[in-house]
């Protein structure tokens, strides 16, 4: 008796282990807030990751509102701000969203910092598009024969977009309460040129990402507030609204944080998409319409900001974070079939936090992302840093595709094709809220994968496959 | 040893359910979701205005069962088209029965006070037998009379929605015996002394809507006053 009752014990401990649930994981995340040197209370919103410098490495941006902008760099441990110009720096604009790309194909990406001094309509200050000349920051905007059209209403994110794939990048402005704008090189000038590519609608614009959704060319996908989403089919080089058709208006909610994602891991690029206190949306495309998915917990209303998703641990499947302001972070793992895991964390939950703005990159190169998540709006607070703790022996590979120009090919999408799935990630043209991620598509790789190899759609629509012979390492893969 | 086997099957259970629990995959239906995520499919135009009748139609259109039927019915305004929150109370109220006008009781969800009195007013119910995904079911329904021929017609409603011409458009609108169903009356019955009385002397459904019911439509202030009211009058 004695001897089966022990023996019944045995087997319940070993059960305990096998079916022991996530939620007692506990520490998802490891928090290196303190690498940030100078870290004050303020009110900071988007953020971006570019080669701010020149220096062959990825920085964050970090806007902020009645604060400076700050560009992190990692240097010896620490993340430090490296640029004190004041056209950059800029504290007295009040800076929200901001996104990078190559406007003037010379490789270097400018910088848009959309500025907004005023909730909805017309604003006092307009935005900024930062260009490195030498070593001094320029406003181009500032430039006479720029200064046409300034941005002169409120916005919040902005996203770049290689509309006709020649590598050529314009900036979609997602302007609240006027009209949408769209900047672009024309003639050496800069223009905005919504009204001819049917992107000049009025609307309470939130966030906006850009990417191979529904054709070869680039796409773009905005989560607007009281009012209809807008879903723009590139149609050479223009756009056409097909939200109604492909049923992601969402009509009744607010959109806020949104990001492509291989939901299905099948190979192509679907939405995820938070509403303000609404139900936050995974849009998977079954025959030409979009259909969520998203089911609780994964779709409660929250009082979403930035979504990301990325392979912040290194295991094959992407995590989906949630930033909410003055409410606790989520976090969910991407699991086969489109299910989602909520990943209970400890650290990153931030509770108390007002979290304005977040993204991702491997910002000290050892081929683990790091998560920056940025605080503001109604309370001043620091950035948070945090990096998720990773099994050392988890794999990855990381694809850096630069077009033509030498630039990153934000918009191009990157698959990764193995044994155990099919999996695609967009070069980040802008996206979450406010903010945009690194142009690199970061995979962890799963147990027992193998034949790996990597297709790249490029913003033309052009595709090239390469095989993958070694792992832990970036891969730069430069546009023919 | 049988109680330990008891216990161990227990645990197992428990785990396996707590393992999964965290996993977003639950199958229960959230009716609200499902209107707000097709509320742009009932309304292309995004006009609701007294287009309960949209949402009858939409909600009787897909392919479910009874309980789901009852559920998607009690989110939405037969009178205005607004949407409910879920867990609204409804307002216990009376109407006639067209034919018979014996009083029909039952539970009216709403979006506002005065569309209590609207309804109670303006519309009649019918019974209406339906074949859901769980066999054929048979509840009272509000309806209004055939609009489409009013010179008055309401501008602010979307008479496309309503109306092909002077007759009823039956493809965006549920058509029964000539006349428009905008609505469900939850638990309808035929009406007890008491019921009849309570109706009465409640302070909405007796003192308001008696106020309201006997003020010229052009002072009405509340509620969708005078656009559900030309439509239906």
């Amino acid at each position: 008796m004695k001897i089966k009752i022990i023996s019944y014990l045995k087997k319940l401990v070993v059960l305990f282990f096998l079916l022991i649930p996530n939620n007692l994981n506990a520490d998802f995340f490891e928090d290196i807030t303190s690498q940030i040197v100078e870290n004050p209370k303020r009110l900071s919103y988007g953020v971006s990751v570019t080669d701010v410098n020149q220096d062959g490495n990825f920085d964050f941006i970090v806007t902020g509102f009645g604060y400076l902008n700050l560009a992190l760099s990692y240097k010896n441990g620490k993340l430090i701000n490296i640029v004190n110009q004041k056209k950059f720096s800029d504290e007295f604009r009040r800076t929200i969203g901001v996104a990078a790309c190559d406007m003037d194909k010379d490789g270097y990406e400018e910088i848009y910092f959309l500025n907004t001094d005023t909730y909805s309509g017309t604003k006092k200050y307009s935005d900024r598009l930062i260009d490195l000349d030498g070593g001094n920051f320029i406003d181009l905007f500032e430039i006479k024969k720029n200064q046409k059209d300034l941005n002169l209403t409120a916005g919040r994110s902005v996203a770049c977009v290689d509309r006709k794939g020649d590598g050529k990048y314009g900036v979609y402005v997602a302007n609240y309460g006027g009209p949408t704008r769209y900047y672009e090189y024309d003639k050496k000038i800069i223009v905005d040129k919504s009204v001819e590519l049917n992107l000049a609608k009025i609307t309470g614009g939130r966030a906006v990402v850009a990417g191979h959704i529904i054709s070869d060319k680039i796409d773009i996908f905005a989560a607007n507030e009281r009012g209809a989403n807008f879903l723009y089919k590139n149609n050479r080089g223009k756009f056409l609204d097909v939200a109604y058709e492909y049923r992601v208006q969402d009509i009744r909610q607010n959109g806020r944080g949104t990001a492509l994602s291989d939901i299905y891991y099948r190979g192509r690029l679907d939405i995820l998409n938070g509403n303000w206190r609404g139900f936050h949306r995974a849009y998977v495309l079954k025959d030409n319409i979009f259909e969520d998915i998203a089911k609780p917990p994964f779709d409660e209303p929250s009082r979403i900001r930035t979504i990301i998703s990325a392979d912040l641990d290194n295991d094959g499947y992407d995590e989906v974070f949630l930033n909410n302001i003055g409410e606790p972070n989520k976090l969910f793992k991407i699991l086969d079939d489109g299910l989602l895991q909520q990943i209970p964390i400890d650290v990153g939950l931030e509770p108390d936090g007002y979290g304005t703005g977040a993204a991702v990159a491997d910002i000290d190169n050892d081929g683990i992302l790091e998560l920056l998540v940025s605080h503001g709006e109604s309370v001043d607070q620091p950035l948070s840093l945090y990096k998720a703790k990773v099994n050392p022996n988890n794999k990855y590979i990381r694809i850096k595709p630069l077009n033509k120009h030498g630039a990153p090919a934000r918009g191009a999408t990157v698959t990764l094709i193995s044994n155990l799935r099919k999996h695609s990630k967009t070069i980040d043209s802008g996206s979450g809220y406010l903010c945009q991620m690194e142009p690199v598509a970061h995979y962890g790789i799963r147990k027992n994968e193998e034949d790996i190899k990597i297709q790249i759609k490029w913003t033309n629509g052009k595709v090239k496959t390469v095989s993958i012979n070694e792992l832990n390492q970036t891969i730069t893969l430069k546009q023919e | 040893m049988n109680f330990s086997k008891t216990i161990f099957k227990f645990i197992i259970i428990f785990f396996f359910t707590l393992s999964f629990s965290n996993i977003s995959n639950s199958e229960e239906k959230n009716y609200y979701k499902d209107l707000i995520t097709d509320w742009s499919r009932i309304f292309p135009d995004s006009n609701r205005n007294a287009a309960g009748p949209k949402f009858f139609k939409y909600i009787i259109d897909k392919d479910i069962n009874y309980k789901d039927f009852i559920e998607y019915n009690k989110l939405y305004c037969a009178v205005s088209g607004s949407l409910i929150d879920p867990n609204s109370d409804p307002d216990f109220l009376f109407i006639s029965e067209r034919g018979t006008k014996n009083k029909i009781c039952g539970n009216y969800y709403k979006c506002c006070i005065p569309c209590s009195c609207d309804i109670m007013k303006y519309s009649e119910v019918e019974r209406m037998k339906y074949k859901f995904k769980d066999g054929i079911k048979e509840f009272f329904v509000f309806t209004i009379k055939n609009p489409c021929n009013k010179e008055d017609f309401p501008n602010r409603v979307n008479k496309d929605y309503f109306c092909v011409g002077e007759k009823i458009n039956n493809k965006q609108v549920y058509d029964l015996n000539g006349r428009i169903v905008i609505g469900l009356l939850h638990n309808g019955k035929s009406c007890k002394k008491d019921e009849i009385d309570f109706v009465k002397s409640h302070e909405i459904t007796g003192r308001f809507c008696e106020f309201r019911n006997n003020t010229p439509i052009e002072n009405l202030e509340a509620g969708m006053g005078d656009i559900f009211i030309k439509l239906a009058r």
